[in-house]
């Protein structure tokens, strides 16, 4: 770590991997309330909205604290204002406690949450962006005390490179995109178009932006590749992603009642979204071929994963459905489901679980950590994963095809023919904990106990 | 390809798509409300209440949301609405196999949620859901079978393993009922024999259609 400013990453890490854990948690909750519906006095929607709410939160907080990390480092300066940052963090704590506690709230008492001015205060009811619009003000807000701490300390030197330009320019776009979720329409069909902009462009627009930036940073940190190569293709990828991704948003605009023609446009950018994601990948490879210094062993295999599981889930598991003549019979069964989770995995979750191991140990203070725990709750959770996925891809296909095509009712499949691959899906959930446990110890560890020798070895050969 | 060349690409080669996006979303929200029934003060009521107690947070709509309960884009094509809104106030005393829980939705809001589900109902969604292959095939049967079809009793009752939940499963209809005029008077008036029975009254079956449905459903065994 060259500057101490930078430290400041690390509160919002350990904010993140708290989350992480909640999310976990309250996953599997939510697993076996597809066998048991009243398992827990919250009802399934209320422990859903925390599952994914977490979720997006955690990465959120990840990728600021990334980002916090990249910028001084980039700029070549200490953060404009530290205080400001404490300060963003702390506000974002509180609002992110209280949204929370509202939902808990709302569980327990649904009338609570009947209009005030027309504002319903405790969940929007809209998936994903349930924040009341009060909390949806002091996000807004937060981002954007954010985003002036770290373009401020951009100007403060104007020592421009092309990942913090990237990953600054993926930022902003993130924010403008969250604004087409602020208001209301009494139209169905517009809400949900434009609830889509917000969902759509930051999956698989903003935040992609941002995963090949930080990826590309990773690359030269632990490698130490040539700047130039790694930006230029950087902003290939990058280019390739919103070309791709932007149009391919039509994809969610098949059947809510929007016009034909996204049947076209939908089926034919979509289709193409997995190629830039193929190319980062490839990007990842060729760069550790070519620039054998490996610093951090763990921080190149992470970052690697990060990119083969973006594709893989992101990439393959979504273009499997994209096209319309399938998507007619999939859409809205559990075949998005597994797409989600192994798409979040692959490029949210491993993206901000390599950007720590790369960027802690600096911050921390260490050039060498065990690295034992860490490729171990990488494979619990992995191959956990990958078996969560293939359970669900299963209920997917049984219900596509008992449901969709032969007319069976959605409670009988659900409740029948479903039931085993439920049941394992919850095992593997604890597969899963287990390797976010693990994740989490090694977070609070890492650099503050003894090298064991196996890993001293490691990274005396790297050296 | 220089590193500026790249960077030109990427930034004007998104605008460029970018613009194109919002051309396309002008004129789609242009288009959007002709495809759509009209909204009403009933209708955006409905949708206040979908978003009040989180229906998403379960249901699907427009296949979109939680894949934990049924999509709900269609739903008053095949249920009944005097079903639906007793359902929604007491989920479980409508339809005992239910996992649904009691939200405290009022009769006032219930009459309204489903004039918004009505309105769903009727928006032009280029085909979706399809119609499932064996559920199109089974149209063409004669006798009973096809006045069984044709009032879409399936939409909500079990023969064999097919059909819906919200009613009871009617594969041994015939063996709970082997009377075909018990048949007859309940399609008549299904409270009045069943109680608390949320089906709708059949009582506009011609007098063939009664006797065909009432012999088909004691053959059930």
């Amino acid at each position: 770590m060259k500057y101490e400013s930078q430290k400041i990453a690390q509160n919002f890490y350990t904010f993140a991997v708290v989350l992480f854990l909640v999310q976990t948690v309250v996953g599997i909750i939510a697993a076996i309330q597809f066998i048991w519906p009243d398992v827990l006095i919250l009802n399934f929607n209320i422990i859903r909205t925390l599952h994914i709410n977490a979720l997006v939160v955690w990465l959120l907080a990840g990728l600021m604290g990334a980002t916090y990390y990249v910028v001084p480092e980039e700029s070549q300066s200490e953060l404009w204002s530290v205080p400001l940052a404490h300060f963003q963090f702390w506000a974002t704590v509180a609002a992110v406690g209280l949204v929370i506690l509202g939902y808990v709230w709302m569980g327990l008492n649904p009338q609570a949450n009947s209009p005030i001015f027309g504002i319903n205060p405790l969940s929007e009811g809209r998936e994903y962006i349930e924040a009341p619009r009060w909390a949806d003000w002091l996000i807004a807000l937060s981002v954007i005390l954010f985003l002036v701490n770290n373009v401020m300390t951009m100007f403060k030197t104007k020592h421009w490179t092309g990942i913090q330009g990237t990953l600054v320019g993926g930022l902003v776009f993130l924010t403008l995109m969250y604004l087409p979720g602020m208001f209301y329409t009494k139209s169905m069909v517009k809400d949900q178009f434009w609830w889509w902009w917000v969902i759509h462009l930051w999956v698989e627009g903003a935040w992609e932006v941002i995963a090949g930036a930080l990826l590309a940073f990773m690359l030269m940190k632990v490698t130490n590749a040539p700047r130039a190569v790694l930006e230029k293709w950087m902003y290939i990828e990058v280019g390739f992603v919103l070309f791709t991704g932007i149009l391919g948003t039509g994809h969610h605009y098949y059947w809510i009642g929007t016009p034909g023609y996204w049947l076209w446009v939908g089926g034919i950018f979509s289709s193409l979204e997995p190629v830039p994601l193929l190319l980062m990948v490839w990007d990842a490879f060729r760069t550790t071929r070519e620039n054998r210094v490996v610093s951090n062993k763990l921080g190149l295999f992470l970052a690697t994963a990060h990119a083969i599981f973006n594709f893989v889930g992101a990439g393959l598991w979504g273009v499997i459905h994209t096209l319309p003549q399938v998507n007619k019979w999939t859409h809205g069964t559990q075949i998005t489901t597994a797409h989600g989770h192994l798409a979040f995995y692959g490029a949210y979750v491993l993206l901000v679980v390599a950007m720590i191991y790369i960027t802690l140990p600096h911050i921390r203070g260490v050039t060498e950590y065990n690295q034992s725990r860490g490729y171990r709750s990488f494979w619990w959770m992995t191959v956990s994963m990958v078996f969560i996925v293939l359970t669900i891809t299963g209920a997917g296909m049984v219900q596509t095809y008992m449901e969709r095509l032969l007319g069976l009712d959605y409670v009988t499949v659900k409740g029948t023919y479903n039931l085993w691959f439920w049941i394992f899906r919850v095992l593997f959930g604890f597969g899963f904990l287990y390797g976010v446990g693990l994740f989490v110890l090694d977070y609070f560890r890492l650099g503050r106990e003894p090298v064991t020798v196996a890993s001293a070895r490691f990274a005396e050969k790297a050296a | 390809m220089s590193n500026k060349g790249a960077r030109n690409l990427f930034i004007f080669g998104s605008i460029f798509f970018f613009l194109i996006f919002l051309a396309l979303t002008f004129d789609t929200m242009k288009q959007i409300d002709a495809r759509s029934p009209e909204i009403t003060e009933a209708v955006n009521e409905g949708k206040q209440a979908w978003h009040k107690y989180d229906c998403i947070g379960c249901h699907t709509i427009f296949g979109n949301g939680s894949y934990f309960a049924p999509d709900l884009t269609k739903v008053t094509r095949d249920k009944p609405a005097g079903y639906l809104k007793a359902f929604l106030v007491n989920p479980r005393k409508t339809n005992p196999n239910s996992a649904m829980p009691v939200l405290g939705i009022t009769p006032s809001e219930a009459e309204k949620l489903v004039a918004f589900l009505d309105w769903t109902s009727r928006v032009d969604t280029n085909g979706w859901p399809p119609e499932p292959v064996l559920a199109a095939m089974r149209k063409a049967q004669t006798g009973g079978i096809a006045v069984y079809q044709k009032h879409g009793c399936a939409s909500c009752h079990i023969i064999g393993g097919v059909g819906g939940t919200s009613g009871p499963d009617l594969s041994k209809a015939g063996a709970r009922h082997p009377n075909p005029d018990w048949h007859v008077s309940h399609l008549k008036n299904p409270a009045g024999t069943v109680q608390g029975s949320a089906m709708p009254a059949y009582e506009h079956l011609t007098d063939d259609e009664m006797k065909l449905l009432s012999e088909y459903l004691i053959s059930l065994k």
